[in-house]
This record gives structure tokens, sequence and C-alpha cells, in this order.
């Protein structure tokens, strides 16, 4: 039996593990079909292999190293509020959502009023319950893990902002892992629904207690509707030990504004897999993204971003600080249509290495059929400036806090886009907590 | 005695600059040190902040009574020895303000100093600024970006009158400033001027000295000093250039 056996099976008995463990039909027939769907897919794609150029740079190896085991109970129910204290949002007045290893935990929950302009379900209590009608319209399942979730998912957000609605406080979606004796995986899966004309903002946070080993593989389908506008900030603090997947799916109707910022700080491995489409006419998108990877980490974001329609702007702009044999990988392509006339896109990568066994493999990708259009990309790796590092030395700051000082300004760029103030502290401070235990 | 400078020969890439210079500084004196392009000036300026890449081959120099060349520059600074660069560095995304209290309370820890919290540390850059005219907005600015020359400049004097030293080495801080900029940089210089704080101008020209009145002028030229005087020497090399004070090496 050849390495890339063992994987395969490995991702099919997870498979066969999660399906057992969810104990036959969902209640929810429409729920079923997805979670059918999703398990052939799964049994159709096998794991992703290293001549697949998505997959190219990102290894699969912890596969290999620990074997998961589908989340069955346990610690999540027994948290308390003094549990996650530390996790709370700062002057958060917004509905906050809680999932423990995947499930929603109500004790730590504040959903807030449905009405008002919003609908907040569980999957898990939607029951016999019609699903919203954008479940699964969107996420493209494009390879093995997302196709996993849609078999197994178990949890997740279903929220709704109805047309019109202007939500004046961001909906603080926030994943707390706890570890288990084993590795675990779990499937976490969420729909975000902006109504026509709506505003909102959503918050979405991973963090852990304790450093364990899991895999958190998440699903988001998110739909912008014409009009709408959607702030969605990001903060991935896994575990050290984590593997953290982040499917991110976005549809966005004519006329909308979205406005995604991430900071992908933690995990020991962590993929985010963005895909983007334009829906409608004279919509623009605005994507930020800080990643670190220090040693042993490795830092993955893929963009397809897919201008279908005429007069639409994106902006994309990614960067990494790498340190040790930190890794990351920059897959990033805007595809723009025949017909999507007078597309505006600009995408950047920047990657500053702290360290020459870093390794950085990026590949921005631009796919332009129409004539049209103003399209650009632009990538840069480089080092420390030592004229800067010897200014701040010059007036008293030693080298580690200096090189922590120009880090954060590098990453300044992106964290300032964080429009919620805990948010940007939170990713500033982390940050800088982070690099400083890397110079150690 | 402040700072020492005795028989301090430097290269940079194998090449000899500084080929035994002495000079003496007491706490309040303010010295010029002039000479032609290419002498050792900036050099010196380097050698004494501690920067990479200038290898002092002989001498020494003392600081109140301590070997600085075997300091870090963060050391040296900590001490009370600033630089105020001929092209201050730009840093994107690092805000003034957060710069300049880390740096300050920097300098406090090493000294053993309480560090000043947010409400003392903005109540002292006020009062600072005045002293250099600078507009408040630059304070939430990024370090020197996008700056004029002018504003880098008066960032730098900004940062000497925050940080105290004992000693301030200007690098060549005319160069660049026209005439309204120049004085109120030599303004808010003067303004610092006191018994126990001692200022090098390392200038090449004279223009400086007519807003900042050094006690002593000395002019570089091949790596060593060839002359010192008062100030009417700089009169003198206005007049008559630089080149009759030395072998043709320097002119």
């Amino acid at each position: 039996m050849s390495a890339a056996d063992v994987i395969a099976t490995d991702v099919t008995r997870v498979l066969a593990d999660g399906l057992a463990h969810a104990g036959g039909a969902a209640a929810n027939d429409a729920l079923h079909a997805v979670r059918e769907r999703g398990a052939e897919r799964v049994r159709a794609l096998g794991l992703p292999e290293r001549r697949q150029e998505a997959w190219r740079y990102t290894s699969l190896g912890f596969l290999q190293r620990a074997d998961y085991r589908p989340f069955m109970d346990g610690p999540f129910s027994e948290l308390q509020m003094s549990d996650i204290e530390d996790l709370l949002l700062e002057g958060h007045q917004g509905p906050r959502l809680v999932f423990v290893n995947g499930h929603y935990a109500p004790a730590l929950s504040t959903p807030g009023r449905s009405g008002d302009g919003l609908r907040v379900s569980t999957l898990a209590a939607s029951g016999a319950d019609a699903l919203p009608a954008d479940f699964d319209q969107i996420a493209a399942h494009g390879h093995v893990f997302s196709a996993l979730n849609a078999a197994l998912a178990a949890d997740g957000a279903l929220i709704e902002v109805t047309p019109g609605t202007e939500l004046s406080d961001p909906i603080d979606v926030l994943h707390v892992a706890v570890g288990a004796d084993e590795p675990v995986i779990f499937h976490p899966r969420h729909l975000f629904v902006i109504g026509q004309g709506a505003r909102a903002a959503l918050i979405e946070r991973y963090a852990s207690l304790g450093d364990s080993v899991y895999f958190n593989n998440v699903l988001l389908e998110i739909a912008v509707a014409d009009g709408a506008q959607l702030r969605h900030e990001c903060l991935q603090q896994e575990s050290p030990l984590a593997q953290h997947l982040d499917d991110l799916n976005v549809q966005l109707g004519a006329g909308s504004t979205y406005r995604y910022t991430l900071a992908a700080l933690g995990g020991e491995w962590s993929r985010c897999d963005i895909t983007l489409r334009f829906a409608g006419e004279g919509a623009s998108a605005e994507l930020n993204g800080l990643m670190l990877a220090r040693d042993g980490q490795l830092n993955d974001v893929h963009l397809d971003i897919d201008h279908a329609v005429p007069a639409c702007s994106s902006r994309e702009t990614f960067k990494s600080i790498l340190d040790g044999r930190g890794r990351v990988v920059f897959d990033g392509r805007i595809r723009v249509a025949r017909d999507a006339q007078k597309t505006d896109a600009a995408l950047a990568n920047h990657n500053l290495m702290l360290s020459r066994a870093a390794e950085v493999d990026t590949k921005p990708t631009l796919e332009i059929f129409a004539d049209d259009v103003k399209c650009s990309h632009g990538t840069t790796v480089g080092e420390l400036d030592k004229d800067m590092l010897f200014y701040l030395r010059s007036r008293g700051i030693a080298e580690p806090a200096g090189k922590r000082m120009l880090c954060q300004g590098f990453a300044e760029d992106v964290l300032h886009n964080f429009d919620d103030a805990a948010m940007r502290a939170r990713a500033a401070h982390l940050l800088d907590q982070r690099l400083a235990r890397s110079s150690e | 005695m402040l700072l020492s400078i005795r028989n301090l020969k430097a290269e940079v890439d194998g090449k000899a600059i500084l080929k035994g210079v002495d000079l003496e500084v007491r706490p309040g004196e303010v010295h010029a040190i002039m000479g032609p392009n290419g002498s050792g000036k900036s050099t010196l300026a380097h050698v004494l902040a501690g920067r990479d890449g200038y290898d002092v081959t002989d001498g020494e120099v003392l600081f109140e009574d301590q070997d600085l060349l075997a300091l870090a520059p963060e050391e040296r600074a900590a001490l009370g020895l600033f630089l105020a660069f001929q092209y201050p560095v730009e840093l994107p995304g690092v805000n003034n303000t957060h710069f300049l209290k880390e740096a300050l309370n920097a300098q406090r820890r090493a000294r053993g100093e309480s560090e000043l919290d947010s409400v003392a540390f903005l109540k002292l850059v006020r009062e600072k600024m005045q002293l250099v005219s600078m507009k408040p907005e630059l304070l939430k600015r990024q370090v020197n970006a996008g700056f004029s020359g002018g504003e880098k400049k008066r960032n730098e004097i900004l940062q000497m009158a925050v940080f105290e030293p004992k000693l301030a080495v200007l690098d060549e801080t005319d160069s660049g400033l026209d005439i309204d900029a120049l004085r109120t940089v030599s303004d808010g210089v003067n303004a610092l001027r006191s018994p126990d704080r001692a200022v090098i101008m390392v200038t090449h020209y004279q223009r400086l000295l007519d807003y900042i009145e050094p006690d002593f002028v000395h002019v570089l030229a091949g790596g060593r000093i060839v002359r010192s005087g008062d100030k009417s020497l700089a009169k003198e090399l206005e007049q008559r250039g630089y080149a009759w004070l030395s072998d043709g090496e320097a002119a």
C-alpha cells in the first residue's frame, strides 16, 4: 500500500466515522439531501494530490501524523462564561454566537431577539424547518474538505438580515476549541444572508482553550443581496497545534459592497479558501489579509475571484510575515469573464521574511477574457530594512523590540481595516505576542 | 569630560576614512565639525552612534569615562547620546507618537527610571512640540513617511527635545532646508542648549553657524582634524574654502 493509499483511506474512514456518529438521517429532508451529495462528493474527489495546482504547496502530511476522530460530546456542555471571559470583545453590544468544537453553545451565547430585522437560528436546531433558500447554493465544494463538511456538518449559524435592515452592532461568531484526549475533527457550517439594501457587520473568530490537536474544518456561505453592505472581519488564533481550514464562499448582488479583513495568526496548518463571485453589476469587494507563519507553521490563502459580470471592482491585498522555517502559500486568482467589461481589479501580495529558512510560494494570476478592463497585480518578497532597524536602535529601542515594531508597521496596512477597535487591538496584540515568543 | 575621542581610526569596506581623530567635548559646549565632502564627517557621526559597517581599527571613544565603542546603539542612546540623521528614515506603518513613547520608555527602562504613562507622555510631547513649531497632526502620522524635508528634520529635533540627551550629534541637519525651516530647526536646537547638554554639529556650510553659534569649530579633512578654532575660523573658511588647510587630499 502506498502512502497515498493510506491518506485516502483515512478520509473515507473520517467520513464513515462521521456518518456513523450522525446516526443516519437528518430530521430535515433538505439537509439530508445536502449531506448525501456531500458524501458522494467525498468518495468521488478523494484527497487532493500534489499535482493538483491548488494543493501543490500545501502539505497534507498532518493527516498521516494524527488519526482524527469525530468530536463526540463532552467538555463543551460544561463550559461556563468564566472560561471564555478573556475571549469576549471589549465593548461588544451585538449578538454573540459561540460554537464549542463546532457545536452551538447556548449558555455562552447571546443571540438577541429574532425580529428586529434579524433571523438567527442554528443548523442543529433547524429540525424540520425549511433551510434558508441560499443554503448550499453558494458553496462550490471544490475540494474534499468542503465536501466532507457538507456531508458531516452537525451545527452552525444560520443568520439572515432582512432586506433594508441596518444593524448597528456587529454579529460576533466565536469558535472555541477545547482539547480532547485524541485528535478530533469538527465541521461547523454557517450561512449569512444579507438582504437587499441591508447593512451588517460580521465578526468571525477562532480561538482555543489550551494547546491541543484538532482539525477545524469550516464552511461559510455568504450571500450579499443587491445594494447590501457587509463588513466581515476574521481573527484566526487557533491552537499552535491545530489544523484550520476556512472555506469561504461569497456571492455579491448588484451594487453590493463586501469588505473582508483577515488576520490568520494561529494553527500549525491554516488554509483559507476564498471563492467570491460577482453575480450582479456594480458591486465592489475589498479583501485584506495578514498571515503569520512562524517556525513550523504553514499559512495558506487561496483566492478565486470571479468577475462574472460587468462594472464590478475588487481590491485584494494580502501580506505575510514569516519566521524560522515558516511557510506561506498565496495563490490569488482573478478571473474576468468575456462580458465583464469595466472591471477594475487589483491584486497584491507582500511578504516579509524574518528568516532565510522560511519559504513563500506566491502565485498571483489574472485571467482576463474581456478587453475593456483595469487589472493589476503586484508581489514583493523582502527582508527587514537594516536602516530602519538602526534608526530604531539609535533611539534606544533594542533589536528584538525594533523588529517587532517594524513588523507591526508592515501589518498595519491590513490591520487598520478592522473597523472594530477591539478586533484591531486584539490582532495587533496577538501578532506582537507571537512574534515575541518566536524570537525567544 | 563628556566625550573624549582619541586617535580614532575607522574604515568602511576596507577603505580608511578616519585616520586618527582627536576631540574633547565638555558639557554645555557646542562644537561644529566642518569639512569638504568625503572628509569623514558623517562617518564620525555614525561611528559615534554605532552603525554597522563602520570598522573601528584603532583609538578609543570615552563617554563619561565609559568605553562607548563597546556598547550597542540602543545602550548609547540610553546613556544620553543622540544622532540627528542627515536622512531621517521613514518607518511605514509605525505611528510617530507610539514610536516616540516606546523609544523614550526604552531609554528610561535602561536607565532604571520609571516609564511615562500615556498622559504624562502626551503632556511632555505637546510641550516639546512648541519648541520646533511642529504641526500636531505629524504626531498621528507614520514616522517620517511622506514628511517634507523640513518636517523630517523638525521631527529629529523633536526627538532630541523629548529624549533630552547629554550629547546631540547633528549630522548635516541644515541640508535640504530652506531659510524658514533652517531658522525653526535652529531655534529648536538653541532652546535645548543648556549647561549640561553638548552639541556636535556636522556641517558642510557656514550657514548653519549663523543660527547656532558654536563655541568651537574644527575642520576635518582627509580623516583628521586639521585645524580647530573659535567661530571666526568658520568665517575664514567661508572666504577661503577648505583647500588651504590640507595637502590637496581633501580639496
